[in-house]
């Protein structure tokens, strides 16, 4: 079909006022927080409520156009970028809470809700919407499920998977179905909510979530540690959750990131650190007051510290936090373009995991900022380059590689939070056996038997 | 004319979308291509000729040029500069919009400053023993001159030259950014050592031009002189104050807790959720886009209804003449006042 009469029928069907398909538009949607990925869609459309959402994934499926569902964009692993042209699905409009219940402790909310909105709501009645990821200013629920988005409290509370109970869904054929519900324990049929949540738009749109949330914290304490190196900060987190502690936070940044950071927020780091280590706990102020002081006194020992600073209050752990998720986009300030990468490791193996990605910069001559997830085994090395010198993108071209290598061989993951989208499609058959991604391309085919929904990405 | 962005500047957005939220006409329509992210998409596929810089056109007059999206950037993205470039690209011509082109006119020449000060009961000039120079503003002399007059009551150490121009910031925002540079330069000539500015707009721009040691805004100025202000009664009670940032003011020269260290002292100073959001005065926009100027402003006049505050503090011209005309539309008592004029009423 035409462009000229997607645009016409996608009008006649939804009204003009939530069809775009002027150049300018089209340009604006073309990518995400992706670098070095993008595509033009043929028109974005921006549905108001299930029905038309509905309506329009029909539309799709008779007419055999590629269509993405896309919340605030913020995604790294370009999920939604239209490389195959067709229809950018804006979740904006559906941007309400719908129900926030307090004695069932759930939400129920429209997936362009963003992250923080939702928890400040919820912070009202003395709850909490746990995950949190870096973006969660910025990154939408419907976004936040479609990639089992992670975050800073993954270790204790986990991630987005684990908060999600029920959903209203439109497949790929137009038809729309409701998964799970309001209930703790439901295990009537094959559990498609877990299936759907980090689906990455390629099964099912989210029209409606039911989130679980938490009960508030009473308090929270946070502390920095120095270290000499990212391996001797990666030492010091093990032998902190070996004592048995499940702290909420345990972050760190090396000397590369710190320095980036600490150039947006001022907060007086101490750049001359080779690494930092974040630490923090929530609950109440007894037992967080013991845990944070623990592990004060199990990094003060570690080998390799410079030394252990607590934050003095609840904003200055609040801009300690802030600081960190911005970590990726301050190291924009070293130079014009800043590759990340987002694997997963055994947390036993991780300083020498982080040993090895440190090798491999040296290797290829190029900056490699890591920070990351540290109790989760989740790290992000980011390459940071100069786009216009093809001496060094061809060398993050094979450290790239070469960091890939790394979860395969530690029995960790390509992914531990970001997504496979098209920036990890090509190693997913690596990661998974070849069994399971056959597995995976069937699935799709149930769910989206024309093959419409987010064409190109998982299982397509 | 400029043709190209600062190709580094362009270079320094990841997309990461953290200005989002932050921005007023991001939040109007939830359209990408009306956040700065999706702006600095557009003005990219310009640089590397995937669109015609026409095509920037409306999205350049839509911003506000309010600056909120910089202090929340990481990565450091000077978006006011970009926006500059932008407008400098695409504002030319008969593009250039005819009430910008009047604006211009006036204060081009000698003698519309001239006009724009005639009968007008500004601070009379005179010249003071230090090298502290009160600067008028152009359409600021004009619109508000009790603001100038009340500084130079408070402060017997200012000079008062007639001789000055406009600073150029109208120009630089406006789509003349080289001209808007050479004004400000002229303006540092004109008046040599400091300038204090009762306009946090001009205030930003020269002070990114002429350099910040030179410049200084009222409440910035003010707070270094440690006075302490008698509070301002109104039947037997304290003055229930609030405050309406300056956007450049807070978002380029980050000043903002200044002006409220102030107004504390003054009465009871009362927070306006949105006060750090941009009351859609923007420069020349509440002339270019008054649908959406309004638009801006509507959710502030409602907050401010709410509080039955009695005097709003304003450190802007654009902002005083913003909200005093919206207030009265919606029937609000609450006056509005710059903050320069509210010291003054407390040393009276």
């Amino acid at each position: 079909m035409s462009a000229k009469d997607l645009v016409a029928k996608l009008t006649a069907l939804v009204g003009s006022d939530v069809v775009r398909s002027d150049a300018v538009s089209l340009q604006a949607y073309s990518r995400d927080a992706t670098p070095m990925f993008e595509g033009l869609p043929e028109v974005i459309v921006a549905p108001r409520n299930t029905a038309e959402v509905a309506k329009i994934v029909k539309f799709a499926h008779d007419t055999k156009t590629p269509i993405i569902a896309r919340g605030a964009g913020s995604n790294l692993c370009a999920a939604t970028v239209p490389l195959n042209g067709g229809i950018v699905m804006s979740m904006t409009n559906m941007n309400q809470i719908l129900e926030v219940s307090k004695s069932e402790m759930i939400a129920v909310v429209q997936p362009g809700v963003t992250n923080l909105v939702l928890d400040q709501l919820v912070e009202k009645e003395g709850l909490r919407f746990v995950p949190d990821p870096g973006s969660r200013n910025v990154s939408t629920i419907g976004g936040n499920v479609a990639t089992s988005a992670g975050g800073l409290r993954g270790l204790k509370y986990g991630t987005t998977r684990n908060y999600i109970l029920g959903l209203e869904a439109v497949l790929g054929t137009g038809e729309v179905i409701r998964t799970g519900g309001r209930l703790v324990k439901d295990v009537a049929g094959y559990d498609v909510t877990r299936l759907l949540v980090g689906s990455e738009g390629t099964l099912a749109v989210f029209t409606e979530i039911i989130v679980a949330l938490a009960p508030r914290p009473e308090a929270s304490k946070y502390g920095v540690a120095y270290f000499e190196d990212l391996a001797a900060a990666a030492a010091a987190v093990e032998k902190i959750i070996t004592s048995g502690i499940l702290p909420a936070t345990l972050e760190f940044l090396d000397n590369t990131c710190l320095v980036a950071v600490e150039d947006f927020a001022h907060l007086g780091l101490d750049t001359k650190a080779g690494a930092l280590l974040l630490f923090g706990d929530d609950g109440d102020s007894i037992s967080i007051e013991q845990s944070v002081s623990k592990m004060a006194e199990i990094a003060k020992s570690s080998t390799g510290c410079r030394g252990v600073t607590l934050a003095a209050d609840v904003a200055a752990a609040d801009a300690l936090l802030y600081a960190r998720r911005c970590s990726l986009p301050a190291l924009a300030r070293l130079s014009s373009l800043s590759i990340l990468e987002d694997i997963a490791v055994p947390r036993s193996v991780m300083a020498e995991v982080v040993n090895r990605i440190e090798g491999i910069g040296k290797k290829h001559g190029l900056r490699i900022g890591t920070f990351g997830h540290a109790g989760d085994g989740n790290l992000h090395p980011t390459i940071v380059l100069d786009k216009d010198s093809p001496k060094e993108v061809a060398a993050a071209e094979l450290a790239l590689a070469e960091i890939f290598a790394l979860p395969l061989e530690f029995g960790g993951s390509i992914t531990g939070e970001h997504g496979v989208g098209s920036a990890k499609l090509p190693y997913l058959e690596a990661k998974i056996g070849t069994a399971n991604m056959q597995l995976q391309r069937n699935i799709k085919k149930v769910f989206d038997p024309a093959g419409i929904l987010n064409p190109g990405r998982i299982g397509s | 004319m400029r043709e190209k962005f600062s190709q580094d500047k362009l270079d320094r957005c990841i997309s990461c979308g953290y200005c989002l939220p932050a921005c007023p006409t991001y939040k109007l329509t939830g359209n990408e291509e009306s956040s700065p992210r999706g702006r600095i998409t557009l003005m990219r596929a310009v640089q590397n000729d995937k669109l015609p810089a026409i095509d920037l056109l409306q999205e350049s007059s839509f911003c506000l040029g309010c600056r909120a999206c910089e202090p929340v950037c990481p990565a450091g993205v000077e978006y006011g500069v970009l926006l500059e470039e932008m407008r400098e690209i695409t504002w030319q011509g008969k593009n250039r919009p005819l009430i910008v082109r009047g604006l211009f006119f006036i204060v081009d020449s000698k003698i519309g400053m001239w006009a724009l000060g005639l009968f007008s009961p500004m601070a009379k000039r005179r010249s003071a023993q230090s090298d502290l120079h009160l600067m008028y503003g152009c359409f600021e002399r004009r619109l508000f001159p009790s603001v100038s007059r009340a500084v130079a009551k408070l402060a017997p150490e200012v000079s008062c030259s007639s001789d000055q121009g406009c600073c150029g910031a109208l120009h630089a925002h406006n789509g003349e950014l080289e001209k808007g540079k050479e004004m400000a330069r002229k303006l540092g000539e004109k008046l040599p050592g400091t300038i204090l500015t009762t306009a946090g707009g001009c205030a930003a721009h020269l002070a990114s031009v002429i350099g910040s040691d030179r410049v200084q805004e009222f409440s910035q100025w003010w707070v270094k002189r440690e006075i302490t202000l008698k509070p301002i009664s109104k039947s037997d009670r304290k003055i229930r104050v609030g405050l309406q940032d300056s956007c450049h003011l807070r978002h380029g020269m980050g000043v903002f807790a200044e002006p409220r260290e102030i107004l504390k002292q003054l009465g009871d100073y009362v927070e306006i959720p949105s006060a750090a959001d941009c009351c859609g005065a923007a420069g020349s926009y509440a002339l270019l886009q008054k649908k959406n100027s309004r638009k801006v402003v509507s959710q502030k006049v409602a907050e401010i209804k709410e509080l039955n505050l009695d005097y709003i503090a304003t450190v802007n011209p654009g902002c005083t003449r913003q909200l005093a005309s919206e207030l009265r539309r919606a029937r609000v008592k609450t006056k509005v006042i710059h903050l320069a004029e509210l010291v003054a009423i407390s040393q009276k």
